[in-house]
């Protein structure tokens, strides 16, 4: 479910980011609170380390022939409790942008919507410690277990799809994207709702103080209203998409604004008899008029000008690797002679 | 596990080459990381069919690693990890996508092959920027900068401590895992119906270990507090790099280097 750069426009990017980094903000004011905090992050710290472990390991789901892993969102905000556990899973988030190219450094404030603050700050309290409240045992951490990674898989998996729709990086259509993204979240929730209930039933037979302090400490409902949060999260959501949206309709891209806030106009103007004629050229030539190719529909362009294009758009990616490959051989020339 | 051995091995290799000396490793953090951030947004703000103007953006990431002494071939290896929804939006794209934007010796290319080529190249670029940030600055350096910038110590500290027991916990997960195989009849992953205690065990490894962690934190005087990182001077060469790569950046985006191609091509 990790979202790559390429997928996100920088609109939705920064939305999310906005979002998540606001959400990560309360978590770390919500446990700066917490009298034993100087305790607790060395906890969180091997917790982040042992998500990380634990998502590694593939578990062989009967009769399907597939595997799966453990996601850790919900698992770790039962041992935890919720703000603390989305503080792990967005360093965790980083680890992996960071370290194994999984999930774009863009889409890192999607990553840390989708996988942290909808099972930490929404699902752990509205769901699992709901069902879990009036007592903790096999039978209440099971459901709660399922119930909750189900449902935040499936809200996860069509934050995906809206913010990959809303990025505009793909043709498939809403119902087609729905129709394949829910049901294989939906198979790999009622898997990984299994493994997480076990491990929690585990732990609860082996260590009781372990869940009983979490569930004791973090009282959400009485502490924090949970209207306030989701009423935050959509101020600060509508407000950053908003903006950069009213934006991105009247300018193409953020970009383009950003330079006609600085330089007073969009595009760049260049002036004299040079650059109007090949103004003039890319008119009448351009392969990709305004970055994009002939409309569709319209007479495809001469192959002249589409070899011409391709064998240029080539001779600029061996360009750039020779010139990556002579700076390499100047550099350990340099390093035989020192 | 070859899989966990791998993570490992890869968290220990980034860190080797972040550890070198080179002009770029000297730079300061800021630079990089603002560049890395910069040539993203750029990248991601093409429409979907752009591939052609994309191309002069391989500049960065093959200069980079030149100068950096990064070996292609290892980051080239970690651009797989972000393929597979990339590969999957792309390919939806190849088959809602079929009018024809060009033909070229009676093959007809269509939209949306075109802009599968371009997810593809432009999810590798991302990638490239990301890798080349952290193959050449080490991660102290990196959460140095979150403090200087007032990110809370909390947040901080945590990730540096994540970082840092990740390939501890990842080592006590493959010891785990042999035992299991050894013990067990031979097979690919973990049974299921033993997955729950496997990961319950882990887990209360994890909880013992973070006692032991704190304790001997303790013992050498730790206290959550935000202390500032040791300033930095931002120096004319990180001044240069950066503005560099930021005109770099603006220049290729704004001028359509197709037109530039045609153009030489008419001469």
């Amino acid at each position: 479910m990790h979202m790559a750069d390429a997928l996100i426009s920088p609109a939705v990017g920064s939305a999310l980011y906005a979002v998540s980094a606001a959400a990560v903000a309360y978590s770390t004011a919500k446990i700066k609170k917490d009298a034993l905090c100087e305790k607790k992050v060395p906890i969180m710290g091997v917790a982040g380390a042992f998500v990380f472990a634990g998502q590694m390991i593939n578990f062989t789901i009967p009769a399907t022939g597939s595997s799966g892993h453990i996601g850790g969102g919900i698992l770790l905000a039962g041992l935890i409790g919720g703000p603390a556990a989305l503080l792990v899973i967005s360093a965790v988030l980083i680890i992996q942008c960071l370290f194994f190219a999984d999930g774009g450094l863009l889409a890192l404030g999607c990553n840390i919507f989708n996988m942290g603050v909808i099972p930490c700050l929404f699902i752990y309290p509205l769901l699992f410690k709901r069902i879990t409240g009036k007592g903790l045992n096999y039978k209440s951490i099971t459901a709660a277990s399922i119930i909750s990674v189900v449902a935040g898989l499936q809200i996860g998996a069509f934050g995906v799809v809206l913010e990959t729709l809303a990025s505009g990086v793909t043709e498939l259509p809403f119902e087609a994207f729905i129709a394949l993204m829910q049901p294989i979240h939906f198979a790999i929730g009622i898997a990984e709702g299994i493994v997480t209930a076990a491990a929690l039933c585990f732990v609860q037979n082996a260590r009781p103080e372990i869940l009983e302090s979490t569930s004791n400490s973090t009282r959400i409902g009485s502490s924090v209203p949970i209207k306030k949060i989701l009423g935050v999260m959509v101020i600060v959501t509508v407000f950053t998409g908003g903006v950069l949206a009213l934006f991105a309709s009247s300018n193409p891209d953020g970009l383009e604004w950003s330079m006609e806030r600085a330089a007073g106009t969009a595009e760049l103007e260049a002036e004299g008899t040079a650059f109007n004629t090949a103004a003039a050229i890319q008119e009448t030539t351009a392969f990709m008029p305004d970055y994009s190719f002939a409309n569709a529909g319209e007479d495809p362009p001469l192959i002249g000008t589409t070899v011409a294009g391709i064998v240029g758009g080539v001779l600029t990616l061996v360009l750039a690797g020779g010139t990556g490959f002579i700076i390499s051989r100047i550099k350990s020339g340099k390093g035989r002679t020192a | 596990m070859p899989n966990i051995q791998n993570s490992v091995q890869n968290i220990y290799t980034l860190e080797n080459l972040a550890a070198g000396g080179t002009v770029i490793h000297r730079l300061h953090p800021a630079a990089k990381m603002l560049s890395a951030l910069f040539f993203i947004v750029t990248v991601v703000s093409f429409d979907r069919y752009a591939v052609l103007s994309l191309t002069p953006f391989v500049f960065y990431p093959a200069v980079l690693m030149a100068l950096s002494e990064t070996p292609h071939l290892m980051m080239f290896k970690r651009f797989f990890a972000a393929l597979p929804f990339c590969l999957f939006a792309g390919i939806a794209n190849v088959i809602f996508e079929r009018s024809a934007a060009f033909s070229l010796g009676g093959l007809t290319v269509s939209f949306g092959t075109i802009s599968l080529i371009t997810l593809l190249f432009r999810t590798y670029l991302c990638v490239m920027a990301v890798l080349i940030l952290i193959a050449t600055t080490p991660v102290m350096e990196i959460t140095g900068q979150l403090r200087r910038v007032r990110v809370p110590a909390i947040f901080v500290t945590l990730f540096e401590m994540t970082y840092r027991y990740t390939g501890v916990l990842l080592e006590e997960a493959a010891f785990m895992h042999t035992a299991y195989s050894l013990r067990g009849r031979s097979q690919k992953g973990i049974e299921m119906r033993h997955m729950g205690s496997f990961v319950g065990q882990l887990i209360i490894r994890s909880f013992d270990r973070a006692e032991r962690v704190y304790a001997a934190m303790k013992c050498r005087g730790y206290a959550l507090r935000e202390f500032h990182a040791r300033e930095r001077k931002f120096t004319a060469r990180d001044m240069v790099f950066a503005a560099m790569v930021f005109s770099f950046c603006v220049f290729f985006r704004m001028v359509s280097i197709d037109a530039v191609i045609n153009a030489l091509a008419r001469f």
